[in-house]
């Protein structure tokens, strides 16, 4: 290094160690408001990075909502891990439906069944001659 | 990426000297304390997840930027030249006090005491000579040597070349030592 640039350097040093000095000798005032800025800033921090990690939401855009996910979190497992509750509910609906088709079939059936089964033939009951013939009484046993 | 203690500690460790950094270009300690939170503020909410070798550079270029939003904010001619007046007018004040202080006492209390008036006194001036720097050489200056940031890092930060950062560095050194020569203080 060049003797003028050495002498340059040592001057500068001695100049930043006095200004060094002066700002270790702050008042009290200032340095706890550099303090609780601080503070603020890293409260700010902690907020970003919640947001980071946002899970999948709810995205409005115009007149329709949509699903959307987050801007962090972009393994797929993550996202199979998000998906799995979806899918169970799902799951839990089409079995629910085909235990009810089932129910109402064998209700129908067992209906249907009494009535072939009956000595009086089904065809009966379309005849206003035997509506008649009940409300006269004539179901009556003998 | 820099975790809340490195980031912490990180700002811990420059908040004082960029306050003073900024307080050397404003010259109000208001305005000096917003500009450091804000450029905290800035840097933990937009750079908080960089890895903590980048902090500084970002830090101080943020610091920078703040700075001169704010002259843009207060019309930046009128401040900075009335904030020049104002600083000679206090400076001579500051002057004559010292001269009334180091009066015909004797004893080694006196002589402490004194010893410390000079050396409050010296860095006044040396802080008062930094102010009057252009602000550019200023900048310069206080990051090479005072944050100790390379020429690299500095030119990055300052948003200029190397060459321009040497030479803002090597004509804030002239102005410097001739300005503290003057004033009979030999560092």
């Amino acid at each position: 290094m060049h003797p003028n640039e050495l002498a340059a350097n040592r001057f500068a040093q001695r100049v930043t160690e006095q200004l060094s000095v002066g700002a270790s000798e702050l008042p009290y005032d200032i340095t706890e408001r550099l303090r609780a800025s601080r503070m603020q800033a890293l409260a700010r921090r902690k907020k970003t990075a919640i947001q980071v990690r946002t899970a999948p939401a709810l995205v409005t855009a115009g007149n329709s909502a949509v699903l959307g996910k987050g801007d962090g979190g972009t393994h797929w497992w993550q996202s199979l891990l998000t998906a799995l509750p979806i899918m169970a509910l799902l799951a839990g609906l089409v079995v629910i439906n085909l235990d009810l088709d089932e129910a109402g079939t064998l209700e129908v059936a067992q209906v249907d069944a009494a009535l072939l089964a009956d000595d009086l033939p089904p065809s009966a009951y379309a005849d206003p001659g035997f509506v008649q013939f009940l409300k006269l009484g004539g179901a009556q046993p003998h | 990426m820099a975790t809340e203690k490195e980031l912490s500690d990180f700002l811990q460790s420059v908040e004082k000297r960029a306050f003073k950094r900024s307080l050397y270009h404003v010259r109000n300690e208001e305005s000096a304390l917003d500009i450091v939170q804000d450029s905290m503020m800035r840097l933990a909410e937009h750079y908080g997840d960089k890895p903590v070798n980048e902090l500084p550079m970002l830090f101080h270029r943020i610091l920078s930027n703040c700075t001169l939003d704010w002259f843009r904010r207060q019309k930046t001619h009128n401040a900075l030249f009335s904030h020049m007046s104002d600083f000679e007018g206090s400076g001579d004040e500051d002057f004559d006090l010292l001269e009334a202080w180091s009066g015909p006492e004797g004893g080694e209390s006196a002589q402490s005491a004194e010893d410390l008036v000079r050396r409050g006194q010296t860095l006044r001036d040396i802080e008062l000579e930094i102010q009057e720097l252009p602000p550019r050489q200023r900048e310069a200056f206080l990051m090479r040597y005072w944050e100790e940031m390379d020429v690299a890092e500095t030119a990055a930060a300052m948003g200029c070349s190397e060459g321009s950062v040497k030479t803002h560095c090597f004509r804030a050194i002239q102005s410097l030592s001739k300005a503290l020569r003057a004033k009979g203080i030999n560092l």
